[in-house]
């Protein structure tokens, strides 16, 4: 166990970072592939600092982040009701459960062209997008919430005199958040993929736009700055969800673990 | 539970038995066949515009135009479905090969473990796509772009999974074999590893799919074979009965691919099924 404790210790997770950052430097400095396609992080933070005035920066942060917020919270919005209605009415979802398993296997990634075709080259194609990564999950595990819910409870709150909508609303709904939220978590790790793509297939502005425009500049130092964006930008996301919605609102089921 | 799988039907509220049960899937099946009858009717009186959204009938046409002749011509349906399936297969086999021992590897160590999980975190957030810029960069716009992208995405959800499934291993378990008297490869062989396949392979699973999906897309560019490049190339041709069409057999090896896993885990992990229960 002390050894354990000993393990635990900040610096070996810090160690890990920094072993990975010297051995890509080394790569870069030794030129070892070709620096050219293959920049070191020194480089690399230099552009950043240098390339990119705050302004910029912050424009394209906040156009992906405004479309990624649009496209899913119109998904969130839709799959949570119609999840919620599918599982409330059972002939109601069973009827809506035959497009949905057609529709699903499809990536969202693969409407694409077929958006292109509806919306054109403007915002409303690129939202679409992220609403239909954002859906699936979301509808597909509200309505799981909804249908696994423990009977005993249904029934505990009947003798209790609860019915109707009342029940809808302070015993089913609360007791599929969980399934809910789970839904939530991976919808948005699906928009936000999706966005890139779309960003990268087809934008003016946005990171998946100033990463593409790097490569036909070939500017690999740009690309790899964007991508770390990205990637930050993601796990910065999914970490507010996962402290908000996980630990503290949903503590009374995900905190006990 | 699986999450991605089909949803059971169980009862949100007791209702009483249907006296006569008309089974689930008849009603989804309906439902599409009404929807299918209005899309036909809404195109037929002017109400959608056929280039946008072709009408049902057409599509059938389509089909076996796609079947036959192919698009762009000589590219048959069949040429482009190998072509996505043969890329994910090359990458999936890559990327669990490399993941497989290094997740052993990493989850029996809790020191190597404490070390690779800022890493392998952070590479897992990374959106796979947004490294084709940077790939095309390194390998060009051929196949071993696309191979690599569909590698690293699998790659990481896999090692998660292995690390996962590695340290999840009771201890319990470990320490009966010892006090039986199992030895180093014995535990190995005969508790670790069986008792870690089922969250191993639920991994692999999501990776696959994940694999589909990143392909799909990364076909789109610089290549005419493939799912993506179908319908890409549909677009460009401004032909959207063909982007239909090519996204009903994107939906279709989707959920083949689904249902093959599924088979395949009920055949080679039947313990698995009870530790899904476990892990609710």
């Amino acid at each position: 166990m002390n050894a354990q404790r000993w393990q635990h210790g900040l610096w070996v997770s810090w160690l890990g970072v920094i072993v990975v950052l010297i051995v890509w430097q080394a790569v870069n400095s030794f030129e070892i592939v070709n620096p050219r396609i293959f920049p070191g992080p020194v480089s690399v933070l230099e552009t950043a600092l240098t390339r990119f005035p705050l302004e910029t920066l912050l424009g394209h942060i906040s156009a992906s982040l405004m479309r990624v917020a649009a496209g899913f919270a119109l998904g969130a919005g839709l799959g949570i009701t119609l999840g919620i209605l599918a599982g409330w009415y059972r002939i109601f979802g069973k009827m809506l459960w035959g497009p949905i398993e057609i529709l699903r296997p499809i990536p969202p990634l693969a409407w694409i062209p077929i958006a292109l075709i509806w919306f054109g080259l403007g915002e409303s194609s690129k939202i679409f997008i992220i609403f239909l990564g954002a859906f699936f999950p979301i509808i597909t595990n509200t309505y799981k919430g909804m249908a696994t819910i423990d009977p005993m409870l249904i029934r505990a709150a009947q003798t209790m005199g609860v019915r109707g909508l009342k029940m809808l609303a302070q015993i089913a709904i609360p007791a599929a958040l969980p399934d809910i939220a789970i839904g939530i978590r991976v919808g948005w790790s699906l928009s936000f993929g999706s966005l890139v793509a779309a960003e990268i297939l087809a934008a003016q502005e946005g990171l998946g736009y100033m990463i593409m425009y790097a490569r036909e500049l070939g500017e690999i130092n740009v690309i790899v700055y964007g991508i770390i964006l990205i990637g930050v930008l993601n796990l910065a996301t999914d970490f507010l969800i996962y402290e908000f919605l996980f630990k503290r609102r949903l503590r009374w089921h995900f905190g006990q673990r | 539970m699986r999450s991605s799988e089909g949803i059971p039907g169980g009862a949100a509220r007791p209702t009483r038995r249907a006296r006569r049960r008309i089974p689930d899937w008849l009603y989804g099946l309906g439902t599409v066949a009404a929807l299918l009858a209005l899309w036909e009717f809404a195109s037929v009186q002017g109400w959608l515009g056929t280039h946008q959204l072709p009408p049902p009938s057409k599509l059938a046409g389509t089909f076996q135009q796609l079947l036959e002749r192919g698009f762009p011509r000589g590219l048959t349906a069949d040429v482009h479905i190998w072509a996505t399936l043969w890329r994910i297969i090359r990458g999936y086999a890559l990327a669990t090969t490399l993941a497989l021992p290094l997740g052993i590897l990493i989850g029996a160590s809790p020191l190597l473990d404490r070390a690779t999980a800022p890493v392998i975190t952070f590479a897992r957030s990374v959106a796979t796509i947004s490294l084709l810029p940077l790939a095309v960069a390194w390998f060009g716009v051929g196949e071993e772009t696309r191979i690599f992208l569909i590698t690293y995405a699998c790659f990481w959800i896999i090692l998660t999974s292995v690390v996962d499934a590695v340290k999840g291993v009771p201890a319990v378990y470990i320490r009966a074999a010892e006090t039986l008297g199992a030895s180093r490869r014995q535990i190995f062989f005969q508790v670790m590893l069986p008792a870690s396949l089922p969250r191993i392979f639920a991994g692999m699973r999501v990776a696959l799919g994940v694999a589909f999906l990143v392909i799909v897309a990364v076909e789109m560019i610089g290549t005419v074979t493939g799912l993506g490049a179908l319908i890409m190339e549909a677009r460009t041709f401004y032909r959207s009965d063909i982007a239909v069409v090519g996204m009903i057999f994107i939906a279709i090896i989707g959920f083949a691919i689904a249902k093959v896993l599924d088979i395949a885990e009920r055949l080679l992990l039947p313990w698995a099924s009870s530790l899904d229960e476990v892990q609710r």
